[in-house]
């Protein structure tokens, strides 16, 4: 979104109270689902979630047509529609929902800085498999990204090394704390749990990265957290014309 | 005791050992961690063993180019300057380092390479003048080429061009983040403690060229300049590791050619102007051949046949 664009959506947001109808856009589940964007769709789900606003998700094969930045997802709210996690969290919070208010300026940096982490390496991670498994989606422009940040000449293996790097500083991170910053969830919290969730229960042809993060037992503990605080009320709900998130297994 | 290992670097200018982002990040580690390294301070990528800089020659793996497979290998040779890091702390390394790279690293391209006023006047300028020739002629554009490439492939947009909406953005992501290294600093010394570690290193290469280059679009540079406590962290690993640089800014102006750089070029001036004479006569010998007004006479039986033959493409063969 352009600067100006932003500023006027906050200006609207800050005017008008969360709708019920709120939907949030992403591609088809089947083939054509990337695993980044699947990622990306959960992050902003579990985000919404935990902050407390109803959204209804409606998978469509054109969703990136359909967003004003191309990217995926996109929540449509009132008459605004609005792409990716970073807006959306600003989006919120011109509307008074916020849940890194309540951090100080050192924690504040350090949860950007760890979001930063995330989208550096996993969802660079996600992508590079993604192109591994099935050369189809987007290839070139997958490989053309890669040279640009370096990771052209990574083997499978190196990659692989990559995201354990990841997964073990958001481990440490994490330590013994339900959450990241101690008893309440953050975006940074919906972020990771996007991610580590989609790894994890996205069938690949080689299961090795899915077991190198079920190495760390805190994420996983911390993503069954996330899952039956936040996901599971709905199994009780009537939502059939919507697709839910799970996409295949659950963790639990 | 082995040899000490033979580290590759763009030189130094402004104060700085090193103009380039990635050389000030391995020769700042070095320094922290009391690497003993052979600094080859150069301006022709060409010498370097891997054709790009910086270049670290190791026995064992050959020569190695990104900082953080650098600082890798220094660690394995015992030069560790994480050593007394937390888990927590090694993480937090991990996590900032990423915040560098993606939110303010397009930034200082865009505004080294990309704006065309810094990049005309200055960068350009700069690499032009230390690069020696012929390549002084080729690798500005050819870098400022690739700048621009990784720039749009890291943003994702393909159709980059420079202009203000998409430098407000890079600014805007760049001031943010260097808000948040401020407030994760505070007052302290260095990032974790007292003693200086590879985060330390990081955010010294990519703030330092920042604080000392001279530019005329400087808005970045401005609100580094704000943050007090950044810039007194560089200046202060500066003042401290780097102490001989200081000594180099009186005479590096950036567009005057004083006696000074005169005396510093005269052998390859002389050298420059054989080559050049030796070019043009070498060009008009072969256009005066080539239509014919000089001709050269050959004995060997075919052409004398072949003359006979047709007619020869020279026109003026007789007179």
């Amino acid at each position: 979104m352009s600067l100006a664009a932003e500023a006027f959506v906050s200006q609207i947001a800050a005017a008008e109270p969360w709708p019920e109808n709120a939907t949030l856009y992403q591609p088809l589940k089947e083939d054509q689902i990337l695993l980044s964007d699947c990622a990306s769709s959960l992050a902003v789900q579990a985000y919404l979630r935990m902050c407390g606003l109803p959204v209804q998700v409606r998978c469509r094969a054109n969703a990136e047509y359909m967003s004003p930045s191309g990217k995926v997802p996109f929540i449509h709210v009132g008459n605004q529609v609005i792409s990716e996690l970073g807006p959306i969290v600003q989006f919120t919070k011109a509307k008074g929902h916020s849940l890194s208010d309540g951090l100080d300026d050192v924690q504040r940096a350090e949860m950007k800085a760890y979001m930063e982490l995330v989208n550096n390496m996993l969802l660079t991670a996600e992508l590079y498999i993604q192109w591994c498994d099935d050369n189809t989606a987007a290839e070139w422009e997958i490989r053309r990204k890669m040279s640009a940040v370096g990771w052209a000449g990574k083997s499978l293996e190196q990659v692989y090394e990559d995201v354990s790097q990841c997964c073990q500083a958001l481990s440490q991170r994490l330590g013994t704390q339900p959450y990241f910053f101690n008893k309440q969830p953050t975006e940074l919290d919906a972020l990771v749990f996007g991610h580590i969730f989609t790894i994890l229960t996205t069938r690949l042809t080689n299961d090795e990265l899915a077991d190198r993060i079920k190495a760390y037992s805190n994420l996983l503990a911390f993503c069954r957290r996330i899952e039956q605080s936040y996901f599971d009320e709905q199994d009780k709900d009537g939502q059939s014309g919507s697709s839910r998130f799970s996409k295949g297994p659950s963790l639990i | 005791m082995a040899a000490p290992l033979e580290l590759y670097c763009w030189k130094g200018d402004w104060g700085l050992p090193s103009v380039d982002i990635d050389c000030l990040t391995v020769l700042a580690y070095a320094k922290f961690a009391g690497a003993p390294l052979k600094v080859h301070k150069i301006a022709n990528p060409w010498r370097s063993p891997t054709g790009t800089l910086p270049a670290l020659k190791t026995r064992e793996e050959g020569s190695l180019s990104q900082p953080s497979k650098i600082i890798i290998h220094l660690r394995k040779q015992k030069y560790n300057a994480d050593y007394d890091l937390s888990a927590k702390e090694g993480a937090d390394t991990l996590a900032f380092v990423s915040l560098l790279e993606e939110k303010l690293l397009p930034a200082l391209i865009y505004t080294l390479w990309v704006d065309s006023k810094n990049y005309v006047d200055v960068t350009r300028c700069w690499y032009a003048e230390n690069i020696p020739f012929p390549l002084n002629f080729l690798l500005p554009n050819r870098m400022h080429g690739q700048q621009l490439e990784k720039l749009r492939l890291v943003r994702g947009d393909p159709t980059l061009e420079p202009g203000e909406e998409i430098e407000k953005e890079l600014y805007r992501d760049a001031l943010e983040c260097l808000t948040l290294l401020s407030q994760r600093l505070g007052s302290h010394k260095f990032f974790f403690g007292d003693s200086p570690s590879s985060l330390d290193a990081y955010v010294f290469g990519h703030l330092a060229p920042l604080l000392k280059i001279k530019l005329p679009s400087g808005k970045l540079q401005q609100h580094l300049n704000s943050l007090d406590n950044l810039r007194q962290f560089c200046t202060n690993i500066l003042v401290l590791y780097f102490p001989s640089e200081g000594r180099d800014i009186p005479n590096r102006k950036m567009s005057v050619h004083t006696d000074g750089s005169d005396f510093d070029n005269e052998p390859h001036k002389r050298r420059n102007q054989i080559l050049s004479a030796l070019f043009a006569m070498g060009a008009m010998l072969g256009y005066a051949i080539l239509t014919g007004i000089v001709t050269i006479k050959r004995t060997h039986p075919q052409e004398a046949l072949v003359s006979a033959g047709h007619d020869d493409g020279g026109e003026d063969d007789e007179d």
